[in-house]
């Protein structure tokens, strides 16, 4: 079937809400993931098992997470006319109940984590899920959602993501139809740049100008490029939006691609995210069976079809210049730019190429569907918008974070993450992966955006956020990224290549306890250098590890030294 | 693709700024070639006008303001612009620029031209390591350019030599460090390294690739005064770009002898044909 018409679209919305909301009970189980690495596949699979045993009238299916890690396995359970009920720490052993409850339309009260009477799913779908089950928590009322905004996991872990239908149940895909039927690429770009929407892979550019330039760009054809490379340690924000709602990147690619004229797409997507390569490649290839993708969509004349690049997993690659030599075949080593990606012959096989991150694109449809104006008022002045951070480390509740931009770093990780694991007490958190810095808790009245972490001596990065509690060594912290950056250097230029391995080398000398204060002289003045003089971001950042502990937690570094 | 703007028409003239002194330069000149016209001492290790900018060796950054902002920038990657102003000795410059030295003498503690040259901007230990490795082809003196890789690939087309892994232990090399059958021996590697790293050397019919694990590749001998002289299959690959009627000159006469010969030919012209073009 082609959806071409509103009415195409409504009717495919119909049979996907039937899914969603069926006649008969449904229990979705949360296999993203984070979920089948705690036992969440043979948690369907017992409930697989048990519900054919018993010929029972339930409707088994996958959702993706919703983003607390810690509770997982998550099950969740609708029951027509109730609330929808998520259930936590789910094992194989808990099926028989479950499915013995829910027959009778009910559920098992002892493992539930809260109750969802309705769920706004923005683009225009509130669903009404019912009444009842009053002695579950609120959803709202938890802890760890209660201070979060969805905007962009605004489906996580409620539809199944292998369905289109229910993507489209939920409003998808009515913004991609607003776009290239209602709008043209001028009122699109401006609605992207009014929006404020900075990009999610690190450095913030603004999206609705990068998009002008690209389309600007001399030249017949324009490529964009969705960068799913992630490579930051503890980071699995964008895993996860491929995993729990494939079709919202496509759609803001779609939507992007119509606004700056391109008739390719590709999804640069690291080697080790199998189930998110299949998740999208299954995606693709449903929204190409409904003329989504593919020629004429929505019968406007306008064709463009995404493709799958993968990569093999060097960190650099995700940098815009080396990922592009990597697509190419070459060796995924930065050049210095200009030529940038949106200069003719600086872009993938020399077409003007707009690369943006995962969540970037996952930001398009909604804005697109609710205007900039709706958009902008989320978040600060400059950095509107809502950001989903990987709350990982010591902290108490581990899991995917979604915020306003601009939100108390204390609010994330003390309301949220309820601070330490094990009643510790949280000592620091590193933001923005390898080549972030160290921020101590007297600064943690710090608001979560980009320049504000700049400030602190830390970058956002794609949104990593490492806590460290009383017992973590900060030396120990610093020689660890280090050696990840060192690693991961390409070579190419001498303070990354050279600087790295001598910071680490001296960060040994110390760690040994035969380090000497001339040591910490020339480590501070060494991971100055790399930060000035790097080719690439890689290199630039690399060494905030090291310069922040050595703001922060100086005294560590004094107590280990010979004089 | 279109990667280097061909047909494009003349340039525009403009003036930039180099520690105070205005220089002529073409629109979108690399500044580091303007300045090295201009006899300003920039240091740099990886530049060769030839050659796509590259930006490697970070030794060439200098200080431009843009968009009233001072930034610190490498003169390799940086083109020349109407107004445009650099100064290439700012104290941030020279304290960054020293340490880079120091990385240098560190990772190529064999190379007298590097010690040389840093010396040359006041540097002459360094607190950091030194990398010696006694089973290195370079010798202790490649601080990884990739001059000699990219006249390789992007000048002769041979691809015989690359990069051999990443970070701290990239090296530059022939596949599986053994010796290659790619190699012209043109020599290109030898000519542009700037630390004199890379060896090789003629005997009789043979030219030996010292570096790049001993390959061998075969001399054409002169049919004039019989000493060998270009190798083979540089001859080859060369004579294919070249027109038909000096094909045969070039692949059996050195290039003295072609010298000769060419006078010769040119003597007999001017005495025998005067008035030949009318
Ligand atoms: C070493 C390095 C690694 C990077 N890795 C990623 C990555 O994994 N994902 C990503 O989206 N951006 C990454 N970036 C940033 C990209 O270069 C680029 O800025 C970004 O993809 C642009 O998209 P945006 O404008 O939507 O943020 C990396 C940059 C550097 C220097
Ligand atoms: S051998 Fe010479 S030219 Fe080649 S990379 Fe090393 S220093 Fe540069
Ligand atoms: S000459 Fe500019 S970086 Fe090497």
């Amino acid at each position: 079937m082609k959806i071409v018409s509103a009415a195409d679209l409504a009717a495919a919305q119909e049979t996907g809400m039937q899914k969603i909301r069926p006649d008969r009970p449904r229990i979705a189980v949360g296999l993203a993931t984070c979920g089948i690495a705690v036992g969440g596949n043979r948690v369907y699979e017992r409930l697989q098992e048990i519900i054919e045993k018993e010929k029972a009238e339930i409707i088994l299916t996958k959702t993706g997470c919703i983003g607390y890690c810690k509770e997982e396995p998550l099950v969740n359970i609708t029951i027509p006319d109730k609330p929808l009920v998520i259930l936590h720490k789910v094992t194989e052993a808990d099926a028989e109940e479950i499915v013995r409850e829910v027959s009778n339309g009910k559920v098992p009260e002892k493992l539930a984590l809260c109750r969802v009477p309705s769920w706004d799913h923005i683009t225009g779908c509130n669903i009404e899920y019912g009444k009842g089950f009053t002695k579950i928590p609120l959803y709202a009322k938890v802890p760890f959602f209660a201070g979060q905004k969805k905007v962009v996991l605004r489906d996580a872990g409620l539809i199944n993501p292998e369905d289109i239908d229910e993507y489209i149940a939920v409003g998808g895909y009515a913004a991609a139809r607003k776009a290239l039927t209602g709008m043209d690429s001028e009122a699109i770009i401006k609605e992207v740049e009014t929006s404020g929407l900075r990009g999610r892979g690190g450095a913030g550019f603004p999206t609705g100008q990068k998009w002008r330039i690209t389309r600007d760009a001399p030249g017949e054809r324009k490529i964009i490029i969705c960068n799913a490379d992630e490579g930051d340690p503890g980071a699995y924000m964008n895993r996860n939006e491929m995993e729990s709602d494939p079709h919202m990147l496509i759609e803001g690619m779609i939507i992007g691609a119509f606004a700056m004229g391109a008739d390719t797409g590709l999804i640069y997507i690291r080697a080790e995210y199998p189930l998110a390569i299949q998740r999208l490649k299954l995606a693709l290839a449903q929204a190409r069976e409904y003329g989504l993708l593919g020629r004429d969509i929505f019968g406007t004349g306008f064709s463009f079809d995404i493709g799958i690049a993968t990569g093999a997993g060097a960190f650099v690659c995700g940098e815009s210049t080396a990922l592009v030599a990597s697509i190419e075949g070459r060796t995924g080593r930065p050049h210095p730019r200009p030529p940038r990606l949106t200069d003719i012959g600086g872009g993938l096989w020399g077409y003007p190429t707009d690369l943006n991150n995962v969540e970037t694109w996952c930001n398009v449809p909604v804005i697109i569907m609710n205007g900039s104006g709706w958009y902008a008022k989320i978040g600060s002045k400059g950095n509107t918008g809502t950001k989903v951070f990987s709350l990982v480390g010591k902290v108490d509740r581990v899991g995917l974070v979604e915020v306003p931009l601009g939100t108390m770093l204390k609010t994330i990780v003390s309301d949220i993450g309820n601070g330490g694991a094990n009643g510790k007490h949280v000592k620091a958190v590193q933001t923005g992966g390898p080549s972030g810095g160290c921020i101590p808790l007297r600064m943690f009245d710090t608001p979560v955006d980009f320049e504000n972490l700049n400030k602190a001596g830390s970058i956002m990065g794609s949104g990593g956020i490492v806590v460290m509690d009383e017992e973590t060594d900060m030396v120990d912290i610093a020689r660890y990224f280090i050696t990840f950056a060192t690693g991961e250097s390409c070579g190419k230029c001498v303070p990354c290549r050279e600087g790295l391995k001598h910071a680490l080398l001296i960060l040994n000398r110390i760690m040994a306890g035969k380090g000497t204060k001339k040591d910490i002289e020339t480590l501070a003045l060494l991971s100055d250098t790399i930060a000035a003089t790097s080719l690439c971001g890689l290199g630039q950042t690399a060494p905030n590890p090291v310069l922040t502990t050595l703001a922060y937690f100086r005294e560590e570094y004094d107590t280990r030294v010979k004089p | 693709m279109m990667h280097k703007e061909s047909g494009r028409p003349a340039k525009k003239q403009v003036t930039v700024t180099i520690n105070g002194k205005k220089c002529p330069a073409e629109e979108g000149e690399i500044l580091l070639g303007v300045a090295i016209r201009e006899k300003i001492a920039i240091p740099h290790l990886c530049f060769e006008p030839s050659l796509d900018p590259y930006g490697a060796c970070r030794l060439c950054m200098v200080e431009v303001v843009k968009r009233g902002r001072k930034e610190m920038t490498t003169s390799c990657t940086l083109r020349a612009a109407e107004g445009l102003e650099i100064v290439t000795d700012t104290p941030e410059i020279v304290k960054y620029r020293n340490i880079l030295f120091e990385l240098y003498l560190a990772e190529a503690p064999k190379s007298e031209i590097l010690k040389a040259m840093a010396a040359r901007y006041g540097v002459t230990k360094t607190r950091f390591l030194k990398k010696l490795e006694a089973a290195d082809t370079l010798d202790n003196k490649c601080i990884l350019c990739g001059l000699c890789v990219r006249a390789c690939n992007e000048i002769m087309g041979a691809g015989a030599i690359g990069f051999v892994n990443r970070g701290p232990y990239t090296l530059v090399g022939t596949p599986y460090g053994e010796p290659t059958k790619d190699c012209f021996g043109c020599g290109a590697c030898v000519k542009v390294c700037p630390t004199n790293a890379v060896e090789m050397e003629d005997t009789g019919d043979t030219r030996i690739m010292k570096s790049w694990n001993g390959t061998k590749v075969p001399l054409s001998k002169c049919d004039c005064c019989g000493e060998f002289f270009a190798p083979k299959g540089l001859a080859t690959a060369a004579l294919a770009r070249v027109i038909p009627s000096l094909k045969e000159e070039i692949a059996v006469l050195c290039p003295a002898c072609r010298g000769k010969r060419i006078a010769q030919e040119e003597i007999r012209a001017l005495s025998g044909g005067a008035g030949h073009h009318g």
